[in-house]
């Protein structure tokens, strides 16, 4: 009799697990589907284009075919400016929120802080970078605004991921190197933060790949009109088509595809689509480095 | 042996050590120990007697975990070390510590040695690097089995090797007192037998280091110490040279806890 009524539970559950399983898997294949779909239909709308020769190394005034050359320049040089700017100072905020800061009121309303500013809506962060780095400091609609309102993005993403890095590194590690007499800086240095580098340049990579495609915080702030630059005579800074100069407007891939499918012009739907492939298709290879670095690190840094 | 006169004389002593954590929680109630040199001291007792939170006391370790107080005297060299002004870093260099996991960094065998003493400016060139690797690595029984790869990571070493190896990074900074805390637990017993035979050695070697070893192994115990003392519920209940408390233990809950009564 009890034998009977094991059989028949074993059999419920076994089903009950089946049935959980087919949901689960069914639910991961419409995410996976979702994806899939996008990227293949911006890939097959653009492809053809953002392939076509010239495409990548034309200017957009070109007469023959517009190519989005200063805005694919402007796009890394943006996200350069950025990271040099947030890198350091998420590293430090982490550092400090992991291994100095003490338990009290003030770090935990850091760390909301902090996570706070990664919920602001980008166009309201774009309108106070607009207000604050272009009008009140002065630096009119440039880079530098520009990365200035990117980092304020990049900072929350950065700084948990650094901290979350930091704080998987095994305690005891930390406790070996205090036990040897190293100071707390030493320790952080040397053994914490090497141990701690696969995981915090794949953050890095992925949150470059967010601050790539990012637009509305662009837009009052480094600007959106088409930027003129002169290749052929880098280093002259002050001038406003000086690639390297950040005190220059600049327009970004996605800032150039919100343009031009506001105020649409003769032929702007193919320049758009092949926009956004060549965006796409440089957020996925962020993401490919990210994994490939992050492996490349660890292999390096536990087995040499 | 000129090492054996200043062995007569305590290096490491307690008087009324404490440990609460928490502010209110006393884990560790007033404890009284001193430690010679060239000596291995065993702790023993069940979990969370409090032998664990007393080691960690005499390289004031503790003070590491946040509201937690140490409180009485440690002498050390006669001086008292639990003061708000004393260097820890100072002190942690000759008062080295082993852990339960082994804890290589990731870096080479040469550089996990070489590490601290760099940082802390006591070398100079490359003969006295190597010296210092091969020393220190012959000390933990270690040399024979990685002098071929030096460079290579010390995570790439079995278990019991990185626990010497962390063995040998404790004694390149020239401790005079070694604290290891359950340094087998983690290991085999072929690796625990050879990591005793290396405190043994150590302890044989007259460089009058102090050892103190806890432990939850009796027979461990039995096998590497000269004294043992037993910790009960945060007491420190009886100590004694090991033979002694093995062989006549006085108090009821040291008897109890040797026929396996608890523990």
């Amino acid at each position: 009799m009890a034998n009977r009524d094991l059989t028949a539970h074993v059999k419920r559950i076994g089903s009950q697990d089946k049935i959980a399983t087919g949901i689960l898997t069914a639910i991961v294949a419409v995410v996976m589907a979702l994806v899939v779909a996008i990227i293949a239909y911006i890939i097959v709308r653009g492809g053809g284009r953002a392939l076509t020769p010239g495409f990548l190394t034309n200017t957009p005034t070109d007469d023959i075919l517009p190519g989005i050359v200063y805005q694919l320049w402007d796009s890394f040089y943006l996200l350069l400016v950025t990271l040099v700017i947030s890198v350091p100072i998420s590293l430090g905020a982490a550092i400090f929120l992991v291994e100095y800061a003490p338990d009290n009121w003030i770090t935990s309303a850091a760390s909301t802080a902090i996570e706070t500013l990664s919920s602001l809506p980008s166009i309201v962060v774009g309108m106070f970078g607009s207000l604050f780095f272009v009008v009140t400091l002065g630096w009119g609609i440039s880079i530098l605004a520009g990365a200035c309102a990117l980092t304020m993005f990049n900072i929350p993403i950065l700084v948990r991921t650094i901290q979350q890095a930091l704080e998987d590194v095994p305690r005891s590690q930390r406790d070996a190197a205090l036990a040897m007499g190293l100071t707390r800086w030493e320790t952080t240095l040397n053994v914490l933060l090497p141990a701690a580098m696969p995981a915090i340049v794949t953050g890095i990579v992925i949150s470059a790949g967010r601050v790539f495609g990012e637009a509305a915080a662009l837009i009052f702030t480094a600007g959106s009109a088409p930027a003129r630059l002169n290749f052929a005579n880098p280093f002259n800074f002050a001038s406003p088509t000086c690639p390297f100069n950040i005190f220059r407007p600049a327009c970004s891939l996605a800032v150039y595809i919100w343009r031009l499918t506001s105020e649409p012009t003769e032929g702007s739907t193919e320049i758009v689509w092949g926009t956004a492939c060549v965006l796409i298709v440089c957020v996925l290879l962020f993401n490919l480095l990210a994994r490939v670095l992050g492996k490349f690190l660890a292999r390096r840094l536990t087995a040499e | 042996m000129t090492d054996q006169t200043n062995s007569n004389e305590a290096l490491l002593t307690t008087r009324n050590v404490t440990v609460t954590y928490d502010l209110t929680h006393e884990a560790l109630h007033p404890t009284d120990l001193s430690f010679k040199g060239g000596e291995v001291t065993a702790l023993i007792g069940p979990s969370g007697c409090g032998k664990s939170t007393f080691l960690r006391c005499l390289n004031l370790m503790n003070r590491e975990i946040p509201k937690c107080r140490i409180g009485g005297e440690i002498f050390y060299h006669g001086r008292n070390i639990n003061t708000k002004s004393e260097n820890l870093f100072e002190l942690r260099k000759s008062i080295g510590m082993v852990f339960q996991q082994p804890t290589p960094f990731r870096k080479s065998i040469r550089e996990n040695i070489l590490f601290a003493p760099k940082k802390h400016g006591r070398l100079h060139g490359k003969d006295d690097e190597d010296e210092l690797v091969e020393t220190s690595l012959k000390q933990a029984a270690l040399w024979d089995e990685v002098k071929d790869k030096l460079k290579q990571s010390a995570h790439a070493l079995s278990g019991g090797q990185q626990q010497r190896l962390c063995i040998a990074r404790t004694l390149a900074m020239k401790p005079d007192v070694v604290l290891y805390d359950e340094p087998c637990s983690a290991l085999d017993p072929i690796s625990t037998f050879t990591i005793e035979e290396t405190i043994r050695s150590i302890a044989d070697s007259g460089a009058g280091i102090c050892q103190i070893i806890v432990t939850h192994n009796m027979e461990q115990a039995g096998r590497v110490s000269d004294r043992t003392a037993f910790f009960y519920m945060g007491d420190m209940v009886e100590t004694g040279t090991t033979q002694q408390i093995f062989s006549a233990p006085k108090d009821q809950r040291l008897s109890d806890y040797l026929t396996g009564r608890f523990g």
